[in-house]
């Protein structure tokens, strides 16, 4: 059984190195899904390596799915047996939109976000586990302020990134703004801006009335300083044509790209305007002693 | 197969060579020229010379011996062709005999499974060189005999006396009547208990002429249909209708002079055309159907086992287990027959009988009352058995050969015994007969056989597991995209998410059908087909 399980990972950390993005590693997606319940068994009696392959195949793959979703009928079992650091790395993986009604795994993930120590790894799968519970409105009343608070870490998102995709929705930047935070809010702005994915229809006008109200108040320059330079950055790259895109991410069409930057230059406006609006500081001191003085 | 019982015996031949043998003695001295009228020649001269007037006028003469009568000549050699072939007969029949008492003796020693391969290469021999054609030739030499002993004594009482040879002849003709009616009754029907050899014969004959009739006529209708001279002249019929008139038939037969010769050299070239292509067919067929499987004959089977390679004794053992499940009604051999099943791999070129086989030994294990299966007390562990046994055999075969006939059978033969709603929970074997009615009725996707809330006993995961890894193999192999079922990965998932986690050994089967699914050469890693045996 040793040899085979090794001969298992050998096979598909070469899938992973040689075949990135391609179909090889696609249409074998549903048999190294298959796998992760052993995998779970090796990391717990000590032997982490199936596990990191996987992860690394699912990472290879650049799909947004990439587990099969059959999993969500045996998720349970998996995790009840499984290392925080193994429910940590493997929550991006399940497929949260099927499993709506389950409060307590939500609770049980949050537990062990707690007990796992921090890396740029932990931290990315938190992220990107977060945003995809967030995006389920039945499951994001589960979401403690401890584990929001990991936006903060503001770890890099790879360029297939199901959190980021499905994070944006309205009623997720309505969550965020609830939850009075700056630094919390502007984190997940970083995060959620990006030129791999357009912000989701619905929220836009919503992201648009957070900067208004949220960063408009005197004080605000740091954050949208931070802000507009993420911005910048996002269409510095969407400037660049199609072309790169499409070697991280084959699904990126020239749609989105086109989307992205119109509502992105949108928001760029709106960051200005509202800056150009309100006062600076040494202007609001000056007011103030000119009031005095009078 | 016991062609023992069809072997005519040598006395009965012997009986028949006897008769014959008196016939020919009591002909065979008219071959001869009897000394007894030389005698009496010579006594006529004697007397004639003592008194000339004894004899009138005419003198006697002494007769000149020209030979045997055509007649006597013609007899005698029906006769003797007759005795040939009673005691060919009787010389075939010694030999049969022999030759079965051979396949009868058991003249190696070794396990049972060695002594039963054996038996089961005489077989295979008896089968492959007609030996049941021949012996059931040999009372047809008796037949053949006795027919030309009526046509001979016939032809022989007729230049004696019509009235005496009436008889015979009346007698010969009826035996004949009556022959070819049951003939022609064993051909007409297969149910009829007279069956003769020339009945299979003709059976046999009478499809391969109507094939050959029926593709005839629509080669000739074809050929018909296509031909440009009956095109031309049709044609031109209509074309000049009514052509008979006094101003078209000039034009007409003016046209048909020109253009029929043209139309029937094309004819011609596309007939001989045709008779290439057919010869070259035929030829093909014929070495195809003939001369191949003679040749693969000739080459044969190795005459002793150590010849033989690991696949053609799987082969041979399949054969064997098989005639043993086939022939035997005893359940302790039908226990130890299928569990040696089991412990083979891989199930490959096997005979798609086996199938039934194991559906039939394992419905002989059970009871249906209102749609609950029971089993019979005492037969569980064949009741288990059997059924790992038909699911292996039955999903190879639909893997390997989906159109086969027998699949048909057998997924009637299943419909008919386990109804639809049949209930099986509880049961040792559940979980391979709900795999079985997802593939008797053809639906794969598992949602509709009770899988998903049910967790099997070790005794019934372990098996079953080694039969779907091996199911896997197959389908990977079987498919040009090289994957495995969906359905094989569920049930692997399914399985590796067990909590408490299933047996070892399901967990190395579910690992090697992962394993095949990603192209992992897994030849190098042993089976443990042993083992499973044993927890089977």
């Amino acid at each position: 059984m040793e040899h085979i399980s090794s001969l298992i990972t050998l096979k598909v950390k070469v899938m992973a190195a040689k075949a990135e993005g391609t179909d090889e590693l696609r249409s074998k997606r549903k048999a190294i899904t298959t796998l992760l319940p052993y995998a779970v068994w090796q990391e717990l009696s000590g032997k982490p390596q199936m596990l990191n392959t996987i992860l690394c195949a699912a990472r290879a793959s650049r799909m947004l799915w990439f587990r099969w979703y059959r999993i969500r009928q045996f998720v349970i079992p998996i995790l009840s047996k499984a290392t925080p650091r193994a429910i940590v790395l493997l929550a991006p993986h399940i497929p949260w939109s099927l499993l709506t009604g389950r409060g307590d795994l939500v609770r049980q993930w949050t537990t062990a976000t707690s007990m796992v120590p921090y890396t740029e790894e932990v931290a990315r799968s938190v992220v990107d586990t977060l945003l995809q519970i967030a995006s389920r409105s039945k499951l994001l009343p589960h979401i403690t302020i401890g584990v929001w608070l990991w936006l903060t870490k503001r770890p890099s998102l790879p360029p297939v990134c199901s959190g980021r995709h499905f994070g944006t929705y309205l009623h997720v930047v309505q969550a965020v703004r609830r939850l009075k935070d700056i630094e919390i809010l502007k984190s997940y702005l970083l995060l959620t801006w990006s030129e791999w994915d357009a912000v989701q229809h619905g929220a836009f006008n919503e992201i648009c009335a957070s900067i208004r109200e949220d960063f408009g108040g005197v004080g605000m320059d740091r954050h949208r300083a931070d802000l507009i330079q993420q911005l910048d950055n996002v269409l510095g790259q969407l400037d660049r044509g199609s072309e790169q895109f499409k070697q991280h991410n084959p699904d990126h069409s020239v749609f989105d790209l086109q989307t992205a930057k119109q509502e992105y230059e949108k928001l760029k406006g709106v960051l200005v305007e509202v800056g150009r609006r309100t006062p600076s500081l040494i202007m609001m001191l000056f007011y103030v002693l000119t009031l005095v003085g009078t | 197969m016991e062609p023992c019982g069809r072997v005519p015996t040598p006395p009965q031949a012997g009986l028949f060579s006897a008769v014959t043998s008196a016939f020919i003695i009591e002909v065979h001295s008219h071959l001869q020229q009897d000394p007894n009228d030389e005698t009496a020649a010579l006594l006529r001269v004697l007397i004639h010379k003592i008194d000339n007037t004894t004899f009138g006028t005419d003198p006697p003469t002494l007769p000149q011996w020209t030979g045997p009568p055509q007649t006597i000549v013609q007899v005698q050699a029906i006769l003797l062709a007759s005795l040939a072939a009673s005691l060919f007969s009787a010389f075939f029949a010694m030999l049969g005999k022999q030759w079965l008492n051979r396949y009868a003796s058991t003249d190696m020693r070794g396990t049972t499974i060695e002594r039963s391969q054996n038996r089961q290469r005489k077989l295979d021999g008896i089968v492959a060189w007609y030996f049941d054609h021949v012996m059931g030739s040999l009372p047809l030499m008796l037949q053949a005999a006795l027919l030309l002993l009526g046509c001979a004594l016939s032809h022989y009482l007729w230049g004696i006396n019509a009235t005496v040879a009436s008889v015979v002849i009346g007698v010969t003709a009826s035996g004949v009547i009556f022959y070819l009616f049951i003939v022609a009754a064993g051909v007409a029907s297969e149910s009829c208990p007279y069956q003769t050899p020339g009945s299979h014969a003709f059976r046999y004959l009478r499809r391969k002429v109507r094939i050959i009739l029926r593709s005839a006529t629509s080669v000739i209708r074809d050929a018909f249909r296509k031909s440009k001279t009956a095109r031309t002249v049709n044609d031109n019929v209509w074309w000049y209708h009514p052509w008979w008139s006094r101003g078209k038939i000039k034009p007409f037969l003016k046209d048909m002079v020109l253009e029929v010769p043209r139309a029937i050299a094309i004819d011609a070239c596309h007939f001989g055309r045709v008779m290439v292509w057919s010869f070259t067919a035929g030829v093909y067929n014929l070495g195809s159907v003939m001369i191949i499987p003679l040749v693969s004959r000739l080459r044969g089977t190795p005459s002793t086992p150590g010849q033989e390679s690991d696949q053609q004794l799987i082969v041979l053992d399949l054969r064997c287990i098989s005639w043993m499940l086939q022939t035997s009604l005893d359940k302790a051999i039908h226990l130890s027959t299928l569990k040696h099943l089991t412990t083979m791999m891989p199930l490959t070129n096997f005979d798609p009988a086996l199938i039934a086989h194991c559906l039939n030994t394992f419905v002989g294990c059970i009871n249906i009352n209102n749609c609950k299966v029971v089993i019979t007390r005492g037969l569980e562990h064949l009741a288990t058995v059997s059924a790992v046994c038909f699911l292996r055999t039955f999903y190879q075969l639909s893997t390997m050969n989906p159109t086969s006939s027998v699949l048909e059978g057998v997924r009637q033969r299943h419909d008919k015994v386990f109804p639809l709603g049949t209930d099986f929970r509880g049961l040792p074997w559940y979980y391979m007969m709900a795999k079985a009615y997802g593939l008797t009725n053809q639906c794969l996707n598992l949602r509709y056989t009770w899988w998903d809330n049910y967790r099997p006993s070790p005794q019934q995961h372990i098996p079953f597991t080694w039969g779907i890894a091996e199911a896997a193999q197959v389908a990977y192999q079987g498919t040009q995209c090289r994957k495995v079922p969906r359905w094989i990965l569920r049930f692997t998932l399914r399985s590796l998410s067990l909590d408490p986690p299933p047996p070892t050994s399901v967990i190395a089967d579910c690992l090697s059908i992962i394993a095949i699914d990603l192209g992992c050469d897994i030849s190098s890693i042993g089976t443990t087909s042993a083992n499973r045996c044993v927890c089977i």
